[in-house]
């Protein structure tokens, strides 16, 4: 029985809370901080990423903004130029569409285009998934989407310690990083929480390095990569397996962009079997590129790559039509003992 | 001057129909959401935006239209899809996500479609005003007196596609109306504290169109304004721009806490519901208690009926996610 | 030691519900830290330990609960001397 020491005793926070307390971490040491978004004032985000921060530090710096995406993340570059570190929430990554242009040929190109004398410090907020009929326009991941962008950097954790070191690590980053957070995983009141997101998280200010994948299970026979969502659910499947005598080792990804494609290499060197778990459309994504770069490494496969995905359908709104689409436990289940049929004992 | 008596009965008809609709979607919505609201639950899952309390935007604007003028609405449409005439029983099956929906299911409140009376709606703001645009050009091109109406939300003023789209549609003189249905809230921030002026008809003027702004959530004062917009575009005469004082009495979505609503701000409203004002206005001129009870026992047995043909209806068969992604 | 819901937490009558433990039965938690997300009127509050121990989970999530109601026990565990 062990005692319940200092280190021992948790507190545990959801997403929510741990991305507002490192947003005020972060504030309270740095006066350049500040949020921009819509709701992010007195509501404090419609998914709870900023509550308790108007009270803190007013309203010059936790500015609720008017629905004008491309003007307030156009002002965020200027913001981030002139020497400031904005934080902007962008409600739905879904509604990167009237705002594209500010990302991506904007934010992500200041440096390069200066030559390295012109940055953007600054943070996009994004909440991104499905598979509680909020329907095509509300429910994407779209990761590669961004991912695919020279100059971004593209992050997502999959619990709450993850996201405070994570988000710290991207609010002091001198570049623009897109910070995605899983609705599935927030801890929000009014939708479910995967109850593995919320987890220990320490009271002081802390970095995990964008770039850097972990692996939260280790094991021999099969590599299962996934990032937000999908950590937990291959973290279930290979529980499943383990029962079987099938050992999965679980790779969170943390990172979107940089990839780390180191420690994927590695652990499809041992286990020489691999699927990727996206709940992102299925082709031309991040599974596509984890397979494509484990097999550049040269990969002396027991079994062909395979990726769950979704399908390359828009997301439909009837639970009829979306729940079959999603990624789930038993398809990675099932899949899994496919890849390793004929496995010896 | 006011419509014609029949009109006038119409268009409460229309409105009574619209508000025992969101009162029973409220209903079903929240079934399966209780003790704890989880969104993802129910009979009808994810979001939902009830348009209870702006009825008259949409009857005022609809009574002129016919099924060939094209209109494009926003996440919160019911008031408008049910005036503009779109099919109650396929709309209400589509809401519940059968297969006997208006697009079997793929849509869902958010995204109505019926192209029968050239009705569709979306959930990004400001997005159906650029189609309605290009609606109304057609119409022009193919030798058409047909009109398109882009219904908004006062938020969507400050976004990009709304300044565009009045631009271009004048410059191309297109027969298009905007209008804004000003409930005063962007979830849960107030017009006041977003847009750089008091009154959206004023921006009219920057895009050489007329700008009309009509107060009190006005069912008659709405008719009369947009009678004269759409008659202007008929007859070739251009865009307008009509600004709609109204208010909506649930939250943002269901499941809001509202916390943002000064207290007392929604009882005030209700105790002024638009359609308790229209029948007391009509009785003022001589409708008879037992037509007014005739028209509003009608409306609510077509919501019955509807609400019980998309339970009955089957749920779509898994396959057919994948049809229809093309044509 | 008991975890209840302060009997003032929401003010007016009716019930709340449990959205979220943060714990689960048999797991250590410390004074303070908070143990339930509670839902009252689309509004989240939360119920933090009244003491340090190992947690009794009484009344599950997604459950009605009213101000005053008992929904949890710590029972404290003697401490090591190796810490």
């Amino acid at each position: 029985m062990t005692a319940p020491t200092a280190a021992a005793t948790t507190r545990r926070l959801t997403i929510a809370k741990a991305m507002s307390e490192a947003i005020g971490l972060s504030m309270n040491a740095d006066s350049k901080v500040i949020v921009l978004g819509e709701d992010i004032g007195a509501l404090g985000g419609v998914f709870g990423t900023t509550q308790g921060l108007l009270e803190r530090f007013g309203a010059e710096r936790v500015r609720d903004t008017p629905i004008s995406e491309t003007a307030f993340i156009g002002a965020a570059v200027g913001l981030a130029a002139a020497g400031m570190r904005p934080i902007v929430e962008l409600m739905f990554v879904d509604f990167f569409g009237v705002c594209m242009d500010a990302i991506y040929n904007l934010a992500a190109k200041q440096s390069y285009f200066s030559g390295g004398h012109v940055r953007c410090p600054m943070v996009l907020m994004t909440s991104v998934g499905g598979g509680y009929g909020d329907a095509g326009q509300h429910s994407q991941c779209l990761y590669a989407t961004f991912a695919h962008l020279p100059g971004l950097k593209v992050v997502m954790p999959s619990n709450a310690y993850d996201a405070k070191g994570l988000l710290l690590s991207a609010i002091a980053d001198a570049n623009p990083v897109v910070f995605m957070f899983h609705k599935a995983l927030q801890g929000m009141g009014w939708l479910g929480t995967v109850p593995g997101s919320i987890v220990h998280v320490p009271q002081e200010m802390y970095e995990i390095p964008i770039g850097k994948a972990a692996t939260v299970r280790l094991g021999s026979d099969i590599t299962l990569v996934g990032l937000g969502l999908t950590v937990h659910l291959a973290l279930q499947a290979a529980a499943t397996l383990s029962s079987e005598g099938i050992e999965a080792e679980v790779i969170d990804l943390r990172s979107i962009s940089p990839l780390d494609r180191e420690t994927i290499a590695v652990s499809v060197a041992k286990t020489r079997r691999l699927i990727v778990v996206d709940d992102d459309y299925r082709s031309f994504g991040v599974s596509a590129e984890v397979i494509a770069g484990a097999c550049e490494e040269g990969v002396d496969w027991l079994a062909a790559p395979a990726r769950i995905t979704h399908p390359d359908v828009p997301i439909p709104f009837s639970p009829a039509l979306e729940h079959p689409l999603l990624p789930s436990v038993a398809k990675i289940v099932k899949a899994s003992r496919v890849l390793c049929a004929g496995k010896v004992a | 001057m006011p419509a014609e008596r029949d009109v006038r009965l119409h268009m409460y008809a229309q409105m009574t129909r619209s508000r025992y609709f969101e009162e029973a979607i409220k209903v079903a919505y929240l079934e399966g959401k209780q003790p704890l609201f989880n969104m993802a639950k129910g009979p009808i899952p994810g979001e939902m935006h009830l348009s209870s309390g702006q009825e008259p935007c949409a009857v005022g604007v609809c009574a002129h239209l016919r099924a060939d003028d094209t209109v494009t609405a926003t996440h919160r449409a019911h008031h408008i899809a049910i005036a503009k005439g779109v099919a109650l029983n396929a709309m209400t099956a589509e809401i519940f996500g059968k297969r006997d929906g208006l697009s079997g299911g793929r849509g869902g409140h958010m995204h109505l479609f019926d192209a029968t009376v050239n009705f569709c709606c979306s959930g990004i703001v400001a997005q159906g005003m650029g189609p309605a645009v290009g609606a109304a050009l057609a119409a022009k091109l193919m030798g058409s007196d047909a009109v398109a109406v882009s219904f908004v939300g006062e938020g969507a003023a400050n976004q990009g596609a709304f300044h565009e789209s009045l631009n271009l549609a004048a410059v191309w003189r297109a027969p298009v109306i905007f209008v804004i249905e000003d409930n005063a809230w962007g979830i849960s921030v107030s017009k006041r504290a977003s847009t750089a002026v008091a009154r959206n008809s004023d921006r009219a003027a920057a895009y050489g169109m007329p700008g009309i702004f009509v107060a009190d959530n006005d069912t008659d004062a709405i008719y009369q304004a947009a009678g004269e917009a759409v008659r202007r575009a008929r007859a070739g005469g251009g865009p307008t721009l009509i600004e709609i004082e109204t208010w909506r009495l649930e939250g943002h979505f269901m499941g809001d806490a509202e916390g943002y609503r000064p207290s007392g701000e929604v009882a005030a409203l209700q105790a002024r519901d638009p359609l308790l004002v229209y029948r007391r206005r009509l009785a003022d001129i001589g409708v008879s208690a037992a037509e007014l009870e005739s028209i509003e026992c009608r409306g609510r047995r077509a919501v019955a009926d509807a609400i019980e043909f998309a339970r009955k209806s089957d749920y779509p068969g898994a396959e057919s996610a994948f049809q229809t992604v093309f044509s | 030691m008991d975890v209840t819901i302060p009997a003032d937490m929401w003010g007016d009558e009716g019930d709340a519900v449990i959205a979220t433990w943060l714990f689960q039965g048999g797991e250590l938690v410390s004074t303070g830290a908070v143990l339930a997300e509670v839902m009252y009127e689309k509004a989240s509050m939360e119920v933090t330990s009244p003491g340090t121990g190992r947690l009794t989970i009484l009344v599950e999530a997604e459950s009605p609960v009213r101000q005053g109601q008992l929904i949890g026990k710590i029972e404290a565990v003697p401490t090591d001397s190796e810490g």
